[in-house]
């Protein structure tokens, strides 16, 4: 939480950055928590900030 | 003889010095002033004594791409090396001591093998000083025999009086250019010019502090490496690399891989401050400085000492940056001045 | 009590004590401030001879923290004696509680303060004739507009814990509501204002370190941003990885982070370093009702310590 505040803070989606508990049982909520989140980043589409850049 | 630019008339050399080259001025920023990319209408910071960083980032930037490189399994490594930066650029408003200050660097990446990214960029570039109207508390140029009115090293030669500024050309690199501005340029028929200066020159004198004496500071510092004295200093630094790095004359880098994991990469060069503890982190975990006794010294003896044993010219051209910014207060003229006291008593001992 | 008189008696007393903490072999160090090479300006000394006491002093132009340097300067079996304020002593309370020092290693003497210039400040650079009222406290009045930013609020002009006070103790700022109008400011931004006002500040960094070094909370022996590999930051200076460096060394201190305002002091291109701190304070505040941190030693940091009642956006 303090992390995502911060990262919007400095002007960043905070929803690039998520934290989820999940247990090694629990492989369903795995896979649907990472399908969650792949949605939720590509309708945020490419991040602008932080780019590798060769400079 | 110098001719007049009337000060309605900077802003017309400004934007015709863009024309020819990419321009950087000292501009306010942030209550601080820096070199900046002219834009139209963007003048010089009038109360400027000196900019907060150095000018040495434009031949010898933070962070320079060397070469980069493809492995392929099935092929060798092909490198392709970087382009030397050919952009022409003119530094507008280079005092006298980072006109030294690139003095001094100039034999470093000079010399029998030159730098040809460091020399082409000083091929390219056209410094145009501007003599100073008033020293800070920290400015002690005139400890090293540098005349912050004369811009020794410019190719355009400014000094700002009253109600004018009087120009001169220095190389042919600033005659061509200043031939430019001919229509800008009046000539001083009535002389005023050097009176002006001679005034603006008493000014100039009456701001500056006590200056330290660093005469005598290299000879003792040749016989004297092992000096508690450095251990004292040290215990009050925070290693941090400020004074390096605005350092107009310090020049440590470091190279190194970007790869990202992959075969295929790029190679840097950096800044590099020898106040860091890994500055001489050898591989295997040795390091030749393992305190920052051992770095302050290097500092030090690096201005006062070594870079006159290698080139015959001074390592510290008083810019005064270190010591505005030193977040303790570690003062270079105090350790001249606490240097020639340690001299004393090694006499008086004898 | 004029200002000056507090000086100068602050001072004296000092210097007094000092004298005696060493005489007596009570402690093996002062670490104080003398003195500095310009007006408005102090240095940190260390002292061990009890002849040499004359050269601490007190003064508004104190402003440094000098907690951290009891990382190099305490020993096991003898004390230390350290002069703080307020806020320094808040960087004591973060060594104590992250183990770098002990409580028996290190004998505080606290001054109460109301305020540290920012030689900055100072109208027309650095004049002697315009410091030295200032720093004799002889200027017919106080120029809270000269202080350090950090100074317009402050939680605790006299030090939360000390072996001696060497002063009458200065209350608190009562008004708690601009406690962080600056962090309420810069949120009420759009993204892409805040986004821009950080890229120029980052894109000025000249990754010097002076920010961590000068931290009583970065106490590494070996920092992340000093290792080749893994290459999680490198040496180049871009805006990407002096971003990545600023958010990094943020959240490392988090919840730890004393607000001594340090990093904004030191920095030699200006970087608001403690907005990115207090933001994260504040955060805290509204999280998890967390003090600033290094106001109560029996008090652990908030994300140091687990409770149930914990908020959490885990599910």
């Amino acid at each position: 939480m303090i992390m995502k505040r911060l990262l919007e803070f400095a002007g960043l989606e905070p929803e690039r950055f998520q934290a989820r508990w999940i247990s090694g049982s629990e492989g369903a909520k795995f896979a649907a928590t990472v399908q969650e989140i792949t949605e939720q980043i590509k309708k945020l589409g490419p991040n602008t900030k932080m780019r590798d850049t060769d400079e | 003889m110098p001719a007049i630019l009337k000060k309605d008339n900077l802003q017309q050399l400004l934007a015709s010095l863009s024309q020819a080259y990419k321009l950087v001025l000292p501009v306010r920023e942030n209550g601080m002033t820096f070199f900046r990319p002219y834009q139209t209408g963007l003048t010089i910071d009038p109360d400027y004594i000196n900019t907060a960083t150095s000018p040495k980032e434009f031949l010898f930037p933070q962070t320079e791409k060397m070469l980069s490189f493809k492995y392929r399994e099935s092929a060798d490594i092909s490198i392709t090396n970087e382009e030397p930066h050919a952009e022409k650029l003119a530094v507008f408003g280079a005092r006298s001591c980072d006109l030294a200050g690139i003095a001094a660097l100039d034999p470093v990446f000079g010399g029998r093998f030159p730098d040809p990214q460091y020399s082409t960029r000083r091929d390219n570039v056209l410094l145009v000083g501007l003599g100073c109207r008033r020293a800070s508390a920290s400015c002690f140029c005139q400890a090293f025999n540098i005349d912050p009115l004369a811009c020794a090293g410019a190719d355009i030669a400014m000094i700002e009086l009253e109600d004018c500024f009087a120009i001169e050309a220095r190389t042919a690199r600033g005659h061509a250019q200043l031939a430019n501005f001919s229509q800008l340029l009046e000539e001083d028929h009535s002389g005023g010019v050097k009176t002006s200066l001679s005034s603006a020159r008493e000014a100039l004198n009456r701001s500056f502090g006590s200056l330290p004496d660093p005469a005598g500071v290299k000879d003792f510092l040749d016989r004297q490496f092992e000096l508690p004295y450095w251990e004292q200093i040290a215990s009050r630094c925070l290693g941090c690399g400020i004074c390096t790095y605005i350092c107009p004359t310090c020049h440590c880098f470091d190279i190194f891989d970007v790869t990202r994991g992959k075969p295929d990469g790029n190679r840097y060069r950096c800044w590099d401050s020898c106040m860091f503890a890994d500055f001489t982190g050898m591989a295997g975990g040795h390091n030749p400085r393992p305190t920052q006794k051992e770095r302050v010294r290097n500092r030090f003896m690096h201005k006062l000492k070594y870079h006159l044993d290698r080139y015959e010219i001074g390592g510290c051209v008083g810019c005064g940056r270190c010591v505005e910014k030193c977040p303790v207060n570690l003062d270079i003229r105090q350790i001249i001045n606490d240097i020639n006291k340690l001299q004393g008593v090694e006499v008086n001992g004898q | 009590m004029s200002e000056k008189k507090a000086h100068q008696e602050i001072t004296a007393k000092l210097r007094a004590e000092c004298k005696r903490l060493l005489e007596t072999g009570t402690v093996h160090t002062v670490i104080g401030f003398a003195p500095g090479s310009m007006p408005g300006r102090t240095v940190p000394v260390f002292i061990t001879n009890p002849q040499e006491v004359a050269q601490l002093t007190w003064n508004p132009f104190c402003a440094a923290n000098l907690s951290k340097y009891l990382l190099d300067h305490h020993q096991p079996g003898g004390k230390a004696a350290i002069v703080v304020k307020g806020c320094d002593s808040r960087g004591i309370v973060r060594l104590l509680q992250d183990n770098q020092v002990l409580r028996d290693e290190v004998h505080i003497l606290g001054i109460p303060c109301r305020g540290q210039y920012d030689h900055r400040k100072i109208p027309g650079g650095l004049e002697v004739e315009e410091t030295e009222p200032l720093e004799q406290g002889t200027a017919d009045v106080a120029h809270p507009e000269l202080h350090l930013e950090k100074c317009a609020y402050c939680e605790n002009p006299t030090p939360v814990i000390y072996d001696l006070l060497l002063d009458d103790a200065v209350a608190p700022s009562t008004d708690s509501k601009g406690r962080f109008t600056e962090i309420t400011d810069l949120e009420a931004k759009t993204a892409q204002e805040k986004s821009t006002y950080w890229d120029d500040h980052f894109s000025r960094c000249l990754r010097c370190y002076a920010c961590r070094n000068a931290c009583p909370a970065c106490t590494c022996r070996e920092c992340v941003f000093d290792q080749f590999d893994p290459d999680w930051v490198s040496k180049r200076n871009n805006l990407t990885e002096n971003t990545a460096f600023h958010l990094i060394r943020a959240f490392h201190v988090a919840g730890r982070c004393v607000d001594c305002g340090e990093c904004d002091r030191v920095c030699p291109v200006q970087i608001p370093l403690r907005l990115l701190n207090r933001k994260i304070i504040k955060d805290l505040d509204e999280l998890f009702e967390a003090p600033t941190p290094g106001t109560d030693l029996n008090v652990k940091p908030a994300l140091g310590d687990f409770t149930p009642q914990d908020p959490d956006e885990f599910h």
